[in-house]
């Protein structure tokens, strides 16, 4: 049984090839070439397998976010919450946990029980949150995203709650001199500061993390003061494609 | 005919063998077209923000009504009643106790009812003539559940509407038998609707009311209404008097008892996964806890507060449950 997921982002698609429960191909493409280069139009967007390189597809499943979430034929898509929570169960062998998940544009926090999600919170409408904020402070200070996500100690207070007055702000205490590494550990803290109001409602033992804060050792830090456990998924960027080829998986099971 | 209004459940067959017209404060709250109002009159009496939205209808419901006698349920529901009960005592109601004993042995049931009786100055022989009465409409609306759960011919609102109404037999039991009969016959012809996801429905009864409505659009079907069910008290039949009747009850014992029953329905009527809602402000959603722990079906907690209507977040919720439990489910 051989299942492709994909996973429309709106800069990157990811592609994973799902075989007997386990992956043997993981890519991503630029989702402008994806639909330039591997796509055809067709009354409905056609992927072009033969391009990608895919041969004998059994099931094919896709999510992506919003509006991006778009129609391929042949493929059958999915809501993009329940690809996460099936990517971090595949991932984590875990049934009963909490998921965050920090996109580039959006944050997910969802409840899971059992092995279904009980509570749910989304933040798609403020950038100040999410992936987008980090690349634009990282911008400003001049570092990599790697290499910002490893400070965590003495941060100073960026007290805007809104990405772009942050920009401002953080420019303000670079003028005072304010070191980089501190600069660095306060860009993370002020994330974190806005994640908690958002994780309140979701206390537990286990917190899941996936997307781009997966990568933010800076993040896990604080994180670790308010769970048990906080564990990164091997493979972030891909859970929401893994998670179609467990969901294709679990529907073939069952017919 | 004197009226007499009920908090919750209670041994109705003395009630009606001292002449009274029952009547269940909390359907006479939720149905009211008024129901906002009457918690805003709560309110204004200086019932606190923080206290569930049924005791403060309860008592704006009184009030509107013109209520004179009520029963107030002292041991074995929440102690919210018992302080409303004192307020409504203050206001120049009268009222009658009522406990369900903890302890949940025979011996003290007995005890409780018997002591009721003679509150009411009946004996155990009119009781038990009446209790033989009701359990003949009893038996009709453990029909209309069977109907529910096996043929698939009544939806999970009726459901819940006909199995809770039995708290009070809505204030008249020959009109009510009459009407839940014509509804049987009327039921009995319909051609069943099977639904792919079977839920079952426990915690007390919803202030929003269109969740029954809300969950079919998800191809789900609530089979099992697990305290109304207990209101209308499906195991009467075996009970050979009103004393084991009343101690084989569940709703106000300890919850060990009342997940073993639960446990039963589910498996009996394959129960694909539970909806547990739990009033705001009420002690009933720390035995959430229990509850995830002890069935091993997907529970989802939902909470209701002074809204008749589920909010747009809970129908969020809702939703996403369902659609994981009906992908375990297969096509
Ligand atoms: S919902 Fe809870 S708090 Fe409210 S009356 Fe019922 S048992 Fe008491």
């Amino acid at each position: 049984m051989r299942i492709l997921g994909i996973d429309l982002g709106s800069r990157e698609v990811k592609v994973v090839l799902m075989e007997d429960e386990k992956i043997i191909k993981m890519f991503k493409v630029s989702t402008m070439s994806f639909y330039r280069d591997y796509c055809n139009f067709d009354g409905k967007i056609v992927v072009d397998l033969q391009k990608l390189n895919i041969k004998n597809i059994d099931i094919a499943i896709s999510t992506g976010y919003g509006r991006n979430n778009t129609d391929l034929r042949r493929f059958e898509p999915i809501n993009e919450i329940k690809a996460h929570v099936y990517g971090a169960i595949y991932q984590s062998g875990l049934k009963d946990f909490i998921l965050l998940d920090v996109g580039g544009q959006d944050v997910k926090i969802v409840k899971v029980e059992k092995g279904i999600i009980s509570d749910l919170e989304l933040n798609d409408k403020c950038a100040a949150s999410c992936g987008r904020y980090l690349e634009n402070m990282a911008n400003i200070l001049e570092v990599s995203l790697d290499e910002l996500f490893k400070y965590y100690k003495d941060p100073v207070e960026l007290n805007s709650t809104c990405a772009v007055f942050s920009e401002s702000e953080l420019i303000g205490k670079i003028a005072e001199g304010v070191n980089l590494e501190s600069l660095c550990s306060s860009v993370n803290f002020s994330l974190y500061r806005r994640l908690k109001p958002l994780l309140t409602r979701f206390k537990g033992r286990k917190l899941v993390l996936s997307g781009g804060v997966a990568r933010n050792n800076a993040l896990i830090k604080y994180l670790s003061a308010d769970y048990d456990e906080v564990i990164s998924l091997n493979y972030p960027q891909f859970n929401g494609a893994i998670g179609c080829c467990y969901y294709g998986r679990i529907r073939s099971n069952k017919k | 005919m004197k009226t007499i209004g009920i908090t919750t459940t209670v041994p109705i067959e003395v009630l009606l063998a001292a002449g009274y017209r029952v009547i269940d404060l909390n359907n006479l709250f939720i149905t009211s077209e008024e129901y906002g109002k009457y918690i805003e009159i709560a309110e204004k009496d200086g019932f606190p923000k923080s206290s569930c939205a049924w005791i403060k209808g309860i008592y704006g419901a009184v009030l509107e009504n013109e209520i004179t006698e009520v029963i107030g349920v002292i041991e074995g529901d929440c102690s919210n009643t018992k302080a409303l009960i004192e307020v409504l005592r203050q206001n120049g109601i009268k009222v009658y106790p009522f406990s369900y004993p903890h302890s949940h042995n025979l011996r003290d049931v007995k005890k409780a009812i018997k002591d009721f009786m003679s509150l009411f100055g009946v004996y155990e022989t009119q009781v038990e003539l009446i209790r033989k009465r009701l359990n003949k409409i009893r038996k009709i609306a453990k029909r209309i559940d069977e109907l529910t759960y096996m043929e698939g011919k009544v939806n999970g609102f009726e459901n819940h509407l006909y199995q809770v109404s039995l708290s009070d037999f809505n204030g008249n039991i020959d009109e009510f038998e009459e009407m839940l009969l014509k509804k049987l016959h009327e039921i009995e012809k319909r051609s069943p609707v099977m639904r792919k996801i079977r839920l079952g429905y426990i915690g007390v009864p919803p202030m929003t009311g269109n969740l029954y409505e809300f969950v079919e659009k998800f191809d789900s079907h609530i089979i099992y209404n697990e305290v109304q069910r207990e209101f209308a008290f499906p195991r009467a039949e075996n009970a050979k008097d009103i004393y084991e009747q009343y101690y084989d009850y569940t709703y106000p014992y300890d919850i060990g008892f009342r997940l073993e029953k639960i446990k039963e329905e589910i498996k009996k009527r394959k129960i694909d996964g539970i909806i547990h809602y739990t009033q705001a402000f009420c002690y009933r959603a720390i035995e959430d806890i229990i509850i995830k722990k002890e069935l091993d079906v997907p529970v989802l907690n939902i909470e209701g507060d002074k809204l008749n209507q589920l909010d747009a977040r809970t129908k969020f919720r809702i939703e996403a449950f369902l659609d994981m439990l009906s992908d375990l489910k297969g096509c």
